[in-house]
């Protein structure tokens, strides 16, 4: 039944963003407001499947078509917003803005691939004041 | 012209006409001109193709060097061993020493009137030291009581002769050479046939005192005459000894012989320079890389537009094809350098080359020169992975150890710097688990790793299996 709510939400979410996706894994309100935005988990993956993150890796072949960059947070003390940040070899290559809404949620981004972006690529999630939270960093290969 | 030129000239003209002084009279500087003359032959034989009489001749004009120095050793070593530093680079031989003329002529006429035999030797231009044997080396001031003293009977050394070189007697006890002439007169004696053998074979004059007789008489060339007083004997000295009544004659010719040895000294040698220097002219490139002095040690230099730059040289083809690869250098003095880009224009002051050899053109004129001050700075480490993983496998994870190292290269080239990525590493061959070594690749080459920074990376790899059917 869980899943099946965490399924429903990314569906509205990509109807609103075509990029980004928003998952609240509760509705229940955050537990005050003196608790800080923490990022509990986060990952590259091949997919979403049941708002769940599906083949982690650090190295991708170009011919999956997209990488999905999946980001956790838990506590969300208020409504917020993230960032992640796309570098391909040190260029910034997407910045992806994200909401956040309390008390947890589950968030991606994703690039569609193509031949030239082979390489090492590396994906920062930062705050929207744009303190650094996590650097995720993998490669696009054959 | 330039001045260097012109003192390069001066400098080899001067110690041709050295050489010429040196050697003047002897046999070495008539085989010098025969091997310039074979010199000559060959580059004519050579031009008119002729095959075989070039190549004798370049032969033995090759060993010219070598035949000089075995043959004439004798004369190399008398004119080193008896001529000081000053004679040798500057003295000219105008103010000879003169022979003591009025004393040797008394004590020759002392000797013949008290029977006692005597044998002096005046050497000529030609070198005595084939045909003297024997002579111990005296080097005595010559004076009368030493004349007598030398062929008194009971001196050891009175049957040899003595030989007088300027005002000093150089050897004494000399054996001279005999003369084999059928038409000498019998009672000629051994000291006689000494006198006339020496004479003969050289351009020596020798005097000789009769112990029988009680004459004196004087060998030189085929003649031997007696001579009948101390003025006779004192004018055929000075005659052949060059000084007193021709002394003014004796300087003019010798002074126009050496003006005439340095006219053709500096002839000879500016003909030289001249084939050196304005022989065909000819161009040649050549790409010298760039270097640089005088940087700052406390900056760097991080980059450059260009490592070398192509000079266009011009000169005559001898000065051309001679040109060695450390003779042309291009120096930017980096004095003044700061930090950031600097541009230097290529000019002839920067550019060092051999003489007679002309700068034509410089390609690129300017250089650009990024200059830094070197820090360190800790950056992160990525793998750069490449091809393609097994099917059905993941690369979940890779922990680096270390995950960062420490860079040193210029502060404006690390601002722009944020990782360091290690070698390729291929995925072809990730099957399991496990743990590898790569090594950072730093690019651009000027950054480096610091000292006490791990120079390896060590990944600690997990693979899993593939989850199907993702979407």
């Amino acid at each position: 039944m869980f899943h099946w709510i965490i399924g429903f939400l990314f569906i509205v979410a990509s109807a609103l963003s075509s990029i980004t996706n928003f998952a609240p894994e509760s509705l229940e309100a955050a537990e005050g407001t003196g608790r800080e935005l923490t990022l509990s988990e986060a990952a590259m993956g091949e997919g979403i499947r049941e708002g769940a993150l599906q083949n982690q890796a650090i190295a991708f072949s170009v011919s999956l078509g997209r990488v999905i960059c999946y980001s956790a947070f838990d506590p969300v003390p208020q409504r917020t917003f993230i960032y992640h940040n796309w570098y391909y070899r040190d260029r910034l290559s997407t910045k992806t803005r994200l909401v956040l809404m309390p008390p947890r949620w589950n968030t991606y981004s994703y690039i569609q691939l193509r031949e030239a972006d082979k390489g090492p690529w590396r994906v920062e999630i930062t705050t929207e004041d744009g303190r650094l939270l996590r650097v995720l960093r993998f490669s696009i290969t054959d | 012209m330039r001045w260097q030129d012109v003192i390069d000239i001066l400098i080899n003209s001067y110690i041709l006409f050295r050489f010429y002084v040196l050697f003047r009279g002897t046999n070495v500087l008539r085989v010098l001109v025969a091997i310039g003359f074979l010199w000559f032959f060959q580059r004519i034989s050579t031009s008119l193709g002729l095959v075989v009489t070039s190549w004798a001749i370049q032969g033995i004009t090759a060993f010219a060097a070598l035949i000089i120095i075995v043959v004439f050793r004798n004369e190399i070593r008398s004119v080193l061993q008896a001529k000081n530093l000053k004679n040798i680079v500057w003295g000219l031989p105008i103010t000879s020493v003169s022979a003591p003329v009025s004393i040797i002529s008394d004590s020759a006429f002392d000797l013949a009137r008290s029977h006692t035999g005597g044998l002096l030797v005046f050497p000529g231009k030609e070198d005595l030291g084939e045909m003297v044997h024997s002579g111990i080396q005296w080097n005595g001031k010559v004076s009368k009581e030493m004349l007598m003293s030398i062929f008194w009977r009971d001196n050891p050394v009175h049957d040899g002769a003595a030989i007088i070189s300027g005002d000093r007697v150089s050897e004494v006890g000399a054996i001279l050479p005999l003369s084999h002439r059928n038409d000498l007169p019998s009672y000629y004696g051994t000291r006689h046939r000494a006198a006339a053998g020496l004479a003969e074979a050289t351009d020596a004059l020798v005097i000789v005192v009769s112990e029988e007789r009680g004459n004196v008489a004087l060998a030189k060339g085929q003649r031997i005459t007696v001579v009948k007083n101390r003025e006779e004997l004192s004018e055929e000295l000075e005659n052949h000894l060059g000084i007193v009544s021709r002394q003014n004659a004796f300087l003019r010719r010798r002074i126009f012989e050496l003006g005439t040895a340095a006219a053709v000294s500096l002839l000879f040698i500016g003909g030289v320079w001249f084939s050196f220097t304005r022989g065909l002219d000819t161009l040649v490139s050549l790409d010298i890389p760039v270097e640089y002095m005088n940087r700052d040690q406390n900056l760097e230099i991080i980059d450059t537009t260009i490592n070398a730059v192509r000079l266009n040289l011009s000169g005559s083809g001898t000065l051309i094809k001679s040109i060695k690869p450390d003779q042309v250098r291009v120096r930017i003095d980096l004095g003044k350098a700061v930090i950031g880009h600097n541009t230097f224009s290529i000019t002839q002051e920067n550019i060092s080359l051999p003489p007679g050899v002309l700068l034509k053109k410089v390609d690129p004129p300017n250089l650009d020169v990024t200059m830094d001050s070197p820090v360190k700075k800790e950056l992160p480490v990525q793998v750069d992975w490449v091809g393609k993983m097994p099917e059905n496998l993941l690369l979940v994870n890779a922990r680096l150890d270390p995950e960062r190292i420490q860079i040193v290269g210029g502060s404006k080239l690390l601002e722009n710097i944020v990782t360091i990525y290690t070698e390729k590493v291929s995925l072809e061959n990730v099957t399991k688990s496990g743990k590898i070594t790569v090594k950072p690749v730093l690019n651009p080459a000027s950054i480096m790793i610091a000292q006490g920074s791990k120079e390896r990376i060590t990944v600690e790899l997990e693979v899993r299996s593939l989850v199907p059917n993702v979407k």
